[in-house]
């Protein structure tokens, strides 16, 4: 047993100190950082914060009182009120305002109010104007009612089955096990494909040859399994870590950033899916890296299993319109799809606890056989210098 | 009780037998040669001693019976091409290999360091493994086989890739483990470092075994009817003498296959002719697993 955590040990340490390993670590925080900048600087650059004018010929905006401030990174857009269209339209060609708005008299019966400009301006100046106008028209109002219009409808959709439930405002938390899937995806591919490198390197420089006369084949293989999981685990925590505090940053200026909520369900499920898809792949990994000849070859074999892996996404609009179909059920229960298939149908569905059982019991299944494959592969295959070992082999006696 | 003992033992590999009915056995102490020509099936009868392979029949025993998880930790193999992580620093590879062997990191350390100056390789202890040369690779490999100090070693040609000085240093380490009690198997291509530290050997040819004992047996067995004579003068016509060539500072007589020795030694000493040396022809080694090969090539039918 000690042999077996020295083995997951070095297998470890092996990868998370290689420079391609930490590359691949910090590239997903960072691309998600490059993102995030880039959002940052086009909302910015979107909210010019050249004054925006207006003539009120109602006589709402007489002695106004401030709107909102505006979510940052918008900037604030001063208003500044007019007495005639002809003054305003002097400040619009010197370029002191960027538009101005007109109220006519009969702003309220109407409803209608013009807009004049050179360029026609972005959002937020629309965004700022009516919420000035909105909170001058209902200064009056008591503060409930008041605050209740400003915040607009908001339609619950509710599953009468469970508590779930998802509105416009959290729109986002559907998408969160459709990421949770990539991203749990992409440590399983990384660290799975290290794995098989690391076998087939093994094999072919006749490492194996000397650890196996120390460790038994099934103690070496467990061992490389358990410290590939932990590598992908370490992505997964880093990985994580970042997002939460992008989350934790964005959601002090992004409002929906702010309703996104992780259900304790759905981490479950995720957990549940993931750690023996986990075992299942590394296995697998591990036995294709003892039956191939060359490095090459067997990314070529890994290339068709995430192909397979992928299919959930390739059906993506399928799974997301109809995901109680027949076909969306059939590629939450197959292992191998499995763990994509069921978060992605999690995000618009909920899932019938017996199909969750199934499905988790199947994968559970899937990973004990793959790593009595890859035990067999290990013992059969990895001393076949040049020569493949046939599947068939594996599975004869 | 032999330390290795290998009973009619057969492995194929699909129509390709490699190992057929090969028996020997290692006797506690002592160095072991095993012998045979590239594909003769020497790696494969150490995979199965080792446990990496099953044979389809016969038995293995070592260290009193057959091969345990526990016994791995008492043996130390260095297979013929370098067993080592390429791409970690030696250090790190040679105690992670030594901790497999069941000893502690801090224990491995201590060892590793006194074999690394050994070995001058002390100051190479920070480089991976694939920066390191050929020679070095090799001597980090011996490092690695014996750390944990074991009972038995098993060695796939160790002097392969040395310089001379090098293969001294391994001789002597060699010699060292041997008078330490260390029981040592040595499969080499290199016939007179087997002469060198062998006290039996077998040969192995085919897959079966074509020569099996002590050196010094062995050779006389091969010995054949020849002669080395050192005369003063001119070495006269001798009776039954068939041939003469110079070798060395002496002169190398082939005997008729019904001439004796004693017969040649009675004529010079009644030609009153004066000795300096006289002794029956061993061949080398080399000479003998030549001839052992090529004959055996013959009866397979096979051009020699």
């Amino acid at each position: 047993m000690k042999k077996f955590w020295r083995v997951a040990l070095h297998e470890y340490g092996r990868h998370v100190l290689q420079k391609r390993f930490i590359f691949a670590l910090l590239s997903v925080p960072f691309f998600l950082g490059m993102i995030i900048l880039l959002v940052v600087v086009m909302v910015y650059l979107e909210s010019d914060p050249t004054p925006v004018g207006y003539i009120d010929a109602s006589g709402l905006l007489a002695s106004p009182v401030p709107g909102p401030e505006p979510e940052e990174p918008d900037r604030p857009i001063p208003l500044l009120a007019f007495t005639s269209e002809t003054e305003a339209e002097s400040a619009l060609k010197a370029k002191e305002i960027q538009a101005y708005f007109v109220l006519p008299e009969d702003y309220l019966e109407s409803g209608q109010a013009r807009l004049v400009y050179v360029k026609q301006p972005n959002d937020p100046v629309y965004d700022q104007f009516f919420g000035f106008l909105a909170a001058n028209l209902l200064r009056d109002q008591p503060t409930a009612i008041r605050e209740r219009i400003l915040g607009g409808n908001e339609i619950i959709v509710r599953a009468p089955e469970t508590n779930r439930q998802s509105s416009e405002k959290d729109w986002f938390n559907v998408l969160i096990p459709f990421m949770a899937g990539i991203v749990f995806f992409m440590a399983m591919s990384t660290t799975s494909g290290y794995l098989l490198q690391a076998v087939v390197e093994e094999k072919e420089n006749r490492t194996m040859e000397v650890v196996i006369t120390s460790v038994s084949p099934g103690q070496f293989m467990a061992g490389k399994v358990v410290g590939d999981i932990a590598v992908g685990l370490t992505q997964l925590v880093v990985w994580t870590l970042f997002i939460w505090l992008a989350l934790v940053v964005g959601s002090r200026y992004v409002e929906w950033v702010r309703n996104i909520h992780f259900s304790s369900e759905m981490v479950l499920l995720a957990v549940l899916v993931m750690v023996p898809a986990f075992v299942m792949v590394s296995a697998l990994m591990a036995a294709v890296g003892a039956t191939v000849t060359q490095a090459s070859e067997g990314q070529q074999v890994m290339g068709f299993f995430t192909l397979i892996m992928w299919t959930p996404y390739m059906l993506m609009i399928t799974l997301m319109e109809h995901p109680n179909s027949p076909l969306s059920i059939g590629l939450s229960l197959f292992p191998i799809t499995a763990p994509l298939a069921m978060l992605m149908r999690a995000g618009f569905t909920v899932i019938p606890t017996w199909q969750v059982i199934t499905s988790v019991s199947l994968l559970v299944l899937a990973a004990g056989g793959s790593l009595w494959v890859a035990g067999r592969a290990f013992r059969l295959g990895m001393l076949r210098y040049g020569q493949r070992l046939r599947w068939k082999e594996v599975f004869s006696r | 009780m032999p330390t290795v003992e290998i009973n009619h033992i057969y492995k194929s590999f699909g129509a390709v037998r490699a190992v057929d009915d090969v028996s020997f056995s290692v006797e506690k102490g002592e160095i072991f040669g095993l012998l045979g020509p590239n594909g003769a099936g020497k790696t494969t009868a150490i995979r199965v001693l080792l446990d990496i392979f099953k044979p389809d029949s016969g038995s293995v025993a070592i260290l009193g019976g057959p091969i345990s998880e526990a016994k791995k930790d008492r043996i130390g193999y260095m297979p013929e091409e370098r067993g080592l992580y390429q791409d970690i620093n030696l250090e790190r590879c040679l105690i992670y290999l030594a901790t497999l062997k069941g000893i502690s990191p801090a224990e491995a350390r201590l060892r590793m360091n006194d074999y690394l100056e050994r070995f001058d390789l002390a100051a190479h202890r920070s480089k991976k493994v694939k920066e390191l040369s050929k020679g070095m690779q090799q001597k980090a490999q011996i490092i690695s086989t014996l750390m944990h100090q074991p009972e038995i070693l098993i060695i796939d040609e160790p002097f392969g890739g040395l310089d001379p000085i090098n293969t001294q240093m391994v001789k002597d380490v060699l010699r060292e483990q041997h008078e330490k009690g260390v029981t040592i198997l040595m499969c080499t291509h290199q016939m007179h470092q087997v002469e060198e530290l062998c006290e039996r050997l077998v040969l192995i040819d085919h897959g079966r075994v074509v020569l099996y004992g002590e050196l010094s047996e062995i050779q006389r067995q091969f010995a054949g009817n020849a002669l080395l004579v050192r005369v003063v003068g001119e070495l006269p016509p001798l009776p039954g003498v068939v041939s003469v060539e110079a070798h060395n500072a002496a002169s190398r007589l082939t005997l008729a296959q019904d001439a004796q020795p004693q017969d040649v030694l009675r004529a010079l000493v009644e030609k009153n002719v004066k000795v300096e040396q006289f002794e029956l022809a061993m061949p080398t080694l080399d000479e003998i697993f030549i001839r052992v090969v090529q004959e055996n090539a013959q009866a397979q039918g096979e051009p020699a």
